[in-house]
């Protein structure tokens, strides 16, 4: 027994103790000789941060009443379990549809720390299922959320900004963030945060960009973008390409980005070790590149031998790109000249192994050969 | 205990008793009809009065008393069915002893009889109270084989040299203390005391029983794993799907927008073309219209100059410079000479007429003085002649510029 313990002990580090031995209650059929039963109640103090597991469908309704007790230890306690609990996705659905989602954001505001961190988390890890990100909308999840902004310890915010990350890559997510107007605090907050919460930021950005662009022209996005585009970290450097990509799709962001002489900036990237970098520059370049005065600026900024080069690169994100990007300057006519000496490069992509890359380099070849 | 409750209810009841008889007449007076006593008063004076036996109170079953107080607007309506007291439970029945009870007296009125033998039964307690105290002995009783004498030691007087040094010495618990707990009660053994000893082996074979746990929980364990990875791997999946998926779409949105904006210079360029090539059109007709009126206009115009100038000739604005200015300068100047010396002339034939009418009217003077003097005459004869001359000439010089 005490080999059951050390090894029980050992198990609780990860995620799902709660979980499987609550809800799989089998009694397996074995060779032996005592019949006596196996039980799988854990020893009494495995875990002494977890709350008690009620048995079956009692377990959530109880952690629920936990929850708004008064006590601290209790609830903290409640959380811990329930941070365990929300992995499967039979437990997220059962708990939304008990209303934990109001327990949860009323928590959100308590005043001790780890409350608001286990808090997150659980909330953070619902929403990496679908039923969750439902919820999430349902309830209006969001603006409960974003009261966090401003909280002065790291993880809650962390943990707040995986939440919103995951919940941009639904679009009825991000239009969620859209809607509850959090696009310019979360603007504002790339100037200030940590590293690693400014990735996060970065990737919520870029999903809620693809509903509306406007809101974070109007903060000023691209410049402080821009100043990310040479930050030594390569993720964020490639993530705030990305979001550059994003915010040159409207016009009045490609105007923007000209009007910050964003582009030489992005032709210096086109160079860079890292090939998402690389990719999401000359994605960004492509859009940038769609008004003339966009086009004149890159190849001011002398952008085609680089992007020539990208044309043979290994990832095929770059490839398409580059193709793209050069396609763009071939209408102009300075950039038509110099790349009717290099159509041979686009003619070597007409096989390429992508679809897209293919297609494009035949677009590419069309437009280069074009005369007026 | 239960027989000391009971002695103690009894005696309850025998003071209630005392009260018994008073009790019915006052809950009667509060409850129902409210005028108990009056009514005692008037059946005793009907008793009196009939002869026949009345009561003092007419037994009735009583009511209940409320054990709880009703709503405060309660008290006025009774309520309908009125449930009759258990006897037994009634607190005004006497119970117990009722020997030595004191009833109440029939009438209010206190017996003289009844007060006198009152207190003489008291003062006889007292006497007898006093009497008893004074015959207690205070000492204990003697001993076998002793009496207890009054001895008076008046007469031998001893010092009291053995005193025993006496220390006063109080001591008291405190205030509050608790009740020490109670010692535990460990019940005498009964019974008897028998061993036994699992050997090893004995129970289970733990190698063999820990097998099935292990594989449960390991298999759990592996399950579980198993699941955290697929979910993750699914979780990376639909990344890498969303990751391909953003690439096209990037990529076809900047084709539509390209499309778009080449669409759009296209257009423009077109447009701006066509305007052009319009507006080269509309001054090609301009020009074509130009030269058709220039040319027009120069026709028309040609034989405009030679009527123009021939009749300017006509009518005289051509002149010819010489003949003008001998017109315009020199005739005059001619004239105004030409006056000039006329004048002067005139001038000298008038100076000359005078000079002559002198000479004449001298002349006629002196010739009208009779030879006054001959010379004279003679130089008047010729200034006579001289002006006559003078006038002869004078005359036809006035002749010929009035001919003129």
């Amino acid at each position: 027994s005490c080999f059951l313990g050390s090894l029980s002990l050992a198990l609780s580090e990860s995620d799902s103790w709660g979980v499987f031995s609550e809800q799989r209650e089998s009694i397996p059929q074995y060779r032996g000789m005592a019949h006596a039963r196996i039980s799988a109640k854990l020893p009494p103090d495995i875990d002494p941060t977890k709350a008690a597991i009620a048995f079956g469908e009692r377990a959530l309704p109880k952690l629920n009443e936990e929850l708004q007790s008064p006590e601290l230890l209790t609830r903290q306690r409640a959380l811990m379990a329930l941070c365990d609990l929300v992995h499967d996705p039979e437990n997220v659905y059962q708990a939304i549809q008990l209303g934990f989602l109001d327990n949860l954001k009323y928590l959100l505001l308590d005043h001790d720390s780890t409350v608001r961190e286990k808090t997150t988390e659980v909330l953070y890890i619902m929403a990496s299922h679908n039923v969750g990100r439902d919820g999430f909308i349902k309830y209006g999840v969001i603006p409960a959320l974003s009261q966090l902004l401003n909280d002065p310890v790291d993880i809650c915010r962390r943990n707040m900004h995986r939440a919103f990350e995951i919940m941009a890559e639904l679009p009825r997510g991000a239009v969620g963030i859209v809607d509850s107007s959090l696009i310019s605090s979360l603007v504002l907050k790339l100037k200030t945060e940590l590293d690693e919460i400014q990735e996060l930021i970065l990737d919520t950005l870029s999903g809620c960009l693809c509903i509306e662009a406007f809101e974070a022209l109007a903060t000023g996005a691209v410049s402080i973008l821009k100043e990310k585009l040479t930050h030594p970290s390569v993720a964020i450097r490639s993530k705030a390409a990305r979001v550059l990509l994003g915010i040159s799709v409207p016009l009045e962001g490609k105007n923007i980005v000209w009007d910050e002489e964003v582009i030489p900036v992005l032709v210096s990237l086109l160079e860079d070790s890292d090939p998402e970098v690389r990719a999401n520059a000359a994605g960004a370049l492509m859009n940038a590149t769609i008004t003339t005065q966009g086009k004149y600026a890159a190849l001011s900024a002398d952008a085609i031998p680089p992007l020539l080069k990208l044309v043979d690169d290994e990832t095929s994100k770059v490839r398409l790109n580059a193709i793209k990007a050069l396609t763009m300057l071939s209408e102009a006519p300075e950039g038509r000249k110099t790349l009717l000496n290099h159509v041979d490069l686009f003619r070597g992509q007409l096989n390429d192994s992508s679809e897209a890359v293919s297609r494009a380099a035949k677009i590419a070849i069309k437009v280069i050969e074009w005369k007026p | 205990s239960e027989r000391r409750v009971a002695g103690q209810q009894q005696t309850g009841d025998c003071s209630r008793g005392r009260a018994e008889p008073r009790a019915p007449a006052a809950p009667a007076a509060a409850m129902a009809t409210g005028s108990m006593l009056p009514a005692r008063n008037q059946e005793a004076m009907a008793a009196a009065a009939s002869g026949t036996y009345s009561y003092c109170s007419r037994p009735r079953a009583l009511p209940t008393r409320r054990r709880y107080r009703g709503a405060p607007g309660h008290s006025e309506q009774e309520e309908e069915p009125v449930r009759y007291a258990n006897l037994m439970y009634d607190r005004r029945v006497v119970r117990g002893n009722t020997y030595a009870l004191h009833a109440l007296p029939w009438t209010a009125q206190p017996d003289p009889l009844e007060i006198q033998r009152q207190r003489e039964a008291h003062r006889k307690a007292l006497a007898r109270k006093r009497a008893k105290e004074q015959h207690q002995s205070r000492t204990p009783e003697p001993v076998e084989g002793r009496k207890h004498v009054d001895v008076q030691t008046e007469l031998y007087l001893e010092e009291l040299g053995d005193r025993i040094i006496e220390v006063d010495v109080e001591c008291q618990t405190d205030a509050f203390l608790d009740r020490p707990p109670t010692p535990l009660f460990i019940p005498a053994k009964t019974g008897r005391d028998v061993a036994t000893q699992i050997e090893e082996g004995e129970l289970f074979d733990f190698d063999i029983e820990v097998k099935p746990m292990l594989e449960v929980l390991i298999g759990k364990i592996i399950e579980q794993a198993l699941l955290e990875v697929m979910e993750e791997e699914e979780l990376a999946n639909l990344r890498a799907h969303q990751y391909a998926y953003e690439e096209l779409r990037n990529a076809e949105l900047a084709e539509v927008q390209r499309l778009e904006e080449q669409e759009r210079r296209h257009r423009e360029e077109k447009e701006r073309r066509k305007n052009q090539q319009s507006q080269l059109l509309q001054k090609q007709k301009e020009t074509s219209e130009k030269i058709a009126a220039r040319a027009f206009a120069q026709r028309y115009l040609a034989d405009l100059i030679p009527s123009v100038f021939s009749s300017l000739r006509d009518s005289g604005y051509f002149y010819d410079p010489v003949e003008r200015d001998i017109e315009k300068e020199f005739i005059p100047w001619v004239m105004a000479e030409v006056d000039e010396t006329l004048e002067k002339k005139i001038l000298g034939r008038g100076v000359l007429d005078t000079l002559i009418r002198e000479v004449v009217e001298k002349r006629l003077d002196a010739f009208d003085q009779p030879e006054a003097s001959g010379q004279p005459a003679g130089q008047t004869e010729a200034s006579h002649r001289g002006s006559v001359q003078i006038e002869a000439l004078h005359q036809t010089e006035t002749q010929e510029p009035e001919a003129e």
